[in-house]
């Protein structure tokens, strides 16, 4: 019994310093352009989606969004998302620079809800490419964003055309 | 023996059943905009740092060391990282900051990064982080100037940092 506390001691001990030792050292492979594993993919997406589940619990529901809302946070995102999360009404291509991928939302929509949304905009996702926007968009653009971004795969021809076309103006 | 190799695999089962547990049940913190702790911080770029001097071949920078190729390279840094990594001359990005780990300011801290590791992570980009693969986007001899001119910092010659300027209001 005795040794069996000491093998479990022993692997508690081991197994992260060797985790530690192997990121330490250098031979985690580092670069960008690869795709992350199945596993890794879904071990991360599956933690980040609890997280933002269990951070964002606490946020107010969202203000009512009409489709000035809507559109509004569609001009934000085309102006200031589109570049990682592809292009609103345009062809699916999927982002190979970064890893992980930013998902393609226009083709891929989201499980996220609107509060949530608000939520990763504002705070980030840490070890992705997501930036924190909280310092540079105010509350109701950050709403509006969120309204707009629930709705993204569902929009009719006739509200991509209304945002596409204020930015052209 | 055999009892210290079945609490072994014990202890195994039970970090990984723990970890698992941890990441399901959203314990760990996603957010981006909160500060990186500074052991964490030296960390992560200790790490990356080895994997990098471990993975990018040592190779002689293949362009002239001469102020035409800082010029290249820093017109290309201007149009292209400042955003995050922050401008000659200016403050540091608050949009770089924004990332977690954020975005070095090469301009303040320079790099420890050699011309060759430069060139690498430029063009492979860094995998969990912002900084995106730009092998992509740009050729070869374009991610050599901009390795000679990152490498360069925080010593950048007051000329070549004018020279960059002029050129970019054309």
């Amino acid at each position: 019994m005795n040794k069996f506390v000491f093998g479990f001691v022993a692997a508690l001990i081991v197994l992260p310093i060797g985790g530690i030792a192997y990121f330490a050292l250098g031979f985690s492979p580092i670069r960008a352009d690869a795709k992350p594993s199945a596993l890794e993919t879904a071990l991360l997406r599956s933690a980040v989606r609890a997280s933002v589940r269990r951070s964002a619990a606490g946020v107010p529901s969202p203000p009512a969004a009409n489709d000035d809302d809507v559109v509004a946070g569609g001009k934000l995102y085309v102006l200031g998302c589109q570049g990682c999360h592809g292009e609103l009404g345009g062809a699916y291509q999927e982002d190979t620079d970064l890893y992980p991928a930013p998902p393609q939302l226009p083709h891929a929509g989201t499980q996220y809800s609107e509060p949530e949304l608000y939520w990763i905009v504002k705070h980030g996702v840490r070890m992705t490419g997501m930036s924190a926007y909280g310092p540079f968009y105010s509350e109701k653009e950050l709403w509006s964003l969120a309204a707009f971004l629930h709705r993204i795969d569902k929009l009719s021809p006739g509200m991509i055309e209304k945002i596409r076309a204020k930015k052209a103006r | 023996m055999k009892n210290f190799i079945a609490g072994f695999l014990a202890g195994i089962l039970v970090l990984i059943i723990g970890v698992l547990g941890y990441l399901r049940l959203g314990l760990l913190d996603a957010r981006s905009d909160a500060a990186i702790p500074d052991w964490t911080a030296r960390f992560l770029y200790s790490g990356i740092h080895a994997s990098v001097r471990r993975t990018a071949p040592k190779l002689q920078n293949p362009l002239p060391q001469s102020d035409e190729t800082l010029i290249a390279g820093g017109k290309l840094y201007l149009n292209d990282c400042v955003g995050c990594h922050g401008e000659p001359g200016k403050p540091p990005s608050d949009f770089g900051a924004t990332f977690y780990p954020p975005a070095p300011q090469f301009p303040r801290v320079g790099t420890k990064y050699s011309e060759a590791e430069v060139f690498w992570v430029a063009k492979h980009g860094i995998r969990r982080t912002g900084m995106a693969a730009q092998g992509s986007s740009y050729s070869d001899p374009k991610l050599w100037s901009l390795a000679a001119f990152i490498s360069s910092f925080p010593n950048l010659p007051p000329h070549v940092l004018e020279g960059i300027q002029q050129k970019s209001m054309k």
